[in-house]
């Protein structure tokens, strides 16, 4: 590889706010450094990576799918799921993970053919994936790649690890049991993820996994005080920790209220998570008699919402990390994303996942105590004001998440992933 | 419950803010002379209210008294696109904007009564009357039936976004393009400046509040600039909308601070009178700023754009 001044770095994040996000983090320090990052994206993001002033390369699609179509798609999708992210993870096996996995393998899929086409066209000096699963077209692509595990690090296994998307602790007896039925459900995705890899003249993957580590660069959010201990060391020379990996926003000012008074907590589940109104609705009830403000996410459904009380601001979108910046507390759904950047600025996480990797980082942050995890379902009224209140009060548990946040700030991740790739390209 | 502050009559306030508009339009500069019975026939009110709203002025630091020769401007205002937000807020002023920003956070339903107000916010029903008339004139809400007020349709959520994005571009570029458009040099000049300040501070310290207030502005000026009343009132109207609490979410600096560089072209094609040229990086302006963040995504499925109804 010749050395460029201005290499050119391709970052293909996943169609999820989180790793597209996670991303532009990556790519706004790339940029500090001299880089040309450029985004693949999936044809429903493009867009979102021009806004931070960056250019893409948006994938052909044969998506048929018409507006109404896919506005009745969601409508079905949130219909058939919302259910579901009130189970159990080992009950969401064969309810949402194996379907989800059986999307997934489609977008690999339908993507190989124009990514190839696009990776000859471009030619980059690298390729950052951040994803949940290969697309046999990078490995093809002549230049190294790079795995961005922006899920929990769970999405990596080891013995002493808990299973991906379990929730579980490592040493839970039903670990077995989880591992089982994660194979069965998913070993018909998996199979024919395969074939696609062999089609492509790459080896097939063991069962269960649809991503492989890179041969070059692997980095993972993981931010120490969550780390877990592997019985199989990562090899630190391709296996780099990031310690989170906040984008940055721009300045975030705090609303005033009508009850303006007390701590700040900040509510997002995500976009999905934004549908679930009912439980939100649920919970803004409650918020009505709590000494705090609320700042809560709620997607395009604001119109869904009445009588909203005079401590509570809702709005369709927020610059999320300057608004956790600014918050007591953050209430999310333990997408990792999410997770860190509470992390990254000292806040105490309150958990309530419905579904992949926020089961996983939800019992993490009970284990670490860097936060709380409440059940979707199931919770009283005064169950959840004694967690938020608790949360808010927990002067050792704010302390601790002050000093990690101070050490997580010395070391942005977005450096250190940037310096990681421009390295492995100047080799 | 929140309470309305006493403040100055909105009569003396509104005058005060249009003797600022016409010393600008008339070039008025730092040190001119005030004689109250020319600004009382420039503004068509008799001397009486003039004096008032001197005062506050003058109470503002904007206007100075002198004993001789009567008032004087205080300030140079084509350093200032707006004194609006040095002035203080009518009662009624204020309690507009909490009903709005009330509504925006769907602390209000869409129907609102007087009663409920007035109990909400603790003040009087006369006060409560002239913050309704206020919106009602500014096309915010309506009369219902009764005692109640519906607000209108406000571009704060996916599609009435779209849609307000659609009417910009359909009018907009065509204010520009009618025979007749004029720019007001003065009011540009000051733009100009406010924009370039805004861009040069730091992300970090970007401020979005003045952004929202330079935007609209801007395209006031475009709206303001139009040769066809019509054109000129349906824009007016529709960048009021655009005022409420809500409307710029979803926004982050670096497009912000892009969309900053391009008022600043369309402003030197203005002033150049190459209208078509601005009607045309108008236009492109307005695609780039149309939000295209998906309203929600999920590995594997397609993103969505637009609405989606509320969950069963």
């Amino acid at each position: 590889m010749t050395r460029k001044a201005s290499p050119t770095i391709a970052l293909f994040p996943e169609a999820s706010f989180g790793a597209a996000l996670n991303c532009v983090g990556i790519a706004q320090a790339l940029r500090a450094r001299g880089a040309r990052p450029v985004f693949i994206c999936h044809a429903g993001f493009s867009g979102v990576f021009a806004d931070y002033g960056f250019q893409e390369y948006q994938l052909p699609t044969d998506d048929p799918l018409t507006d109404s179509e896919r506005q009745s798609y969601w409508q079905a999708f949130v219909r058939r799921h919302l259910p579901h992210f009130r189970l159990s993870p080992i009950d969401q096996l064969e309810t949402y993970v194996a379907p989800t996995w059986e999307a997934i393998v489609d977008t690999a899929v339908n993507a190989e053919a124009p990514l190839r086409q696009l990776m000859t066209r471009l030619k980059p000096d690298a390729v950052v994936l951040d994803n949940v699963i290969m697309f046999p077209a990078l490995a093809a692509a002549g230049c190294p790649w790079v795995r961005v595990v922006s899920c929990a690090e769970t999405e990596l296994p080891d013995a002493d690890v808990p299973p991906y998307l379990s929730g579980l602790a490592a040493d839970d007896p039903s670990r077995a049991a989880f591992e089982a039925r994660y194979l069965a459900a998913v070993a018909p995705a998996h199979d024919r993820f395969n074939r696609l890899r062999t089609e492509a003249g790459l080896a097939p993957l063991p069962r269960g996994l649809f991503l492989e580590a890179s041969p070059d660069l692997n980095l993972l959010l993981t931010p120490t005080i969550v780390r877990r201990q592997r019985a199989e060391p990562l090899d630190p020379a391709r296996f780099v920790y990031l310690e989170g990996c906040v984008r940055s926003e721009g300045p975030f000012d705090v609303p005033v209220f009508p009850r303006n008074d007390g701590p700040l907590v900040y509510l997002s589940f995500g976009s999905l998570g934004a549908m679930d109104v009912g439980l939100i609705e649920r919970m803004l009830a409650l918020f009505d008699r709590l000494p705090a403000r609320f700042i809560v996410n709620v997607g395009g459904l604001r119109d869904s919402y009445r009588a909203v009380p005079d401590n509570v601001y809702l709005d369709a979108w927020f610059p999320q990390p300057s608004v956790v910046a600014k918050s007591d507390l953050f209430i999310h759904h333990g997408g990792n994303n999410s997770f860190c950047e509470a992390l990254r600025f000292g806040v105490p996480s309150l958990i309530m996942p419905y579904c992949w990797d926020g089961h996983d980082n939800a019992q993490r942050a009970e284990e670490t105590g860097v936060g709380r995890h409440l059940s979707r379902v199931g919770w009283s009224d005064d169950e959840l004001e004694n967690v938020i209140l608790g949360l808010m009060a927990d002067g050792e548990m704010r302390y601790r998440l002050e000093e990690n946040a101070a050490t997580m700030a010395q070391a942005p991740g977005t450096d250190a992933a940037a310096e990681a790739i421009l390295a492995l390209v100047r080799t | 419950m929140q309470a309305v502050a006493r403040r100055p009559r909105t009569n003396h306030l509104d005058l005060a803010q249009r003797i600022l508009d016409v010393a600008r339009q008339r070039g008025f500069e730092a040190g001119a002379h005030l004689p109250e019975q020319q600004i009382a026939s420039l503004c068509n009110v008799s001397r009486t209210p003039v004096r008032a709203a001197l005062r506050l002025l003058t109470e503002k630091g904007v206007v100075r008294w002198e004993a001789e020769s009567g008032y004087r401007l205080a300030v140079d205002l084509t350093n200032q696109a707006s004194l609006a937000a040095d002035l203080p807020s009518a009662e009624e002023d204020e309690l507009a904007e909490m009903i709005l920003r009330d509504r925006s956070a769907r602390r209000l339903d869409q129907t609102v009564t007087i009663g409920a107000l007035m109990r909400r916010y603790s003040a009087e029903r006369k006060t409560v009357l002239k913050a309704l008339k206020k919106l009602t004139d500014e096309n915010l809400l309506d009369r219902a039936p009764g005692q109640s007020w519906l607000f209108r349709r406000a571009p704060d959520d996916p599609e009435a976004q779209g849609e307000s994005y659609e009417f910009r571009l359909m009018l907009e570029p065509a204010a520009i393009l009618a025979p007749g458009f004029r720019l007001d040099g003065t009011r540009a000049a000051a733009l100009r400046q406010a924009m370039e300040a805004l861009l040069a501070l730091p992300d970090a310290a970007f401020d979005i509040k003045e952004f929202q207030r330079l935007d609209i502005d801007f395209h006031g000026l475009i709206a303001d600039g139009a040769a066809n009343r019509f054109v000129t009132d349906a824009l007016s109207d529709h960048l009021r909308l655009r005022r409420l609490p809500g409307t710029y979410a979803g926004v982050n600096v670096f497009r912000l601070k892009q969309s900053l560089r391009e008022h600043l072209t369309i402003l030197d094609q203005l002033e150049s009178r190459q209208y078509e040229v601005a009607a045309d990086l108008l236009r492109v302006h307005l695609r780039l700023s149309r939000s295209q963040r998906p309203q929600a995504a999920s590995r594997g499925a397609p993103a969505l754009f637009g609405m989606i109804s509320r969950p069963d």
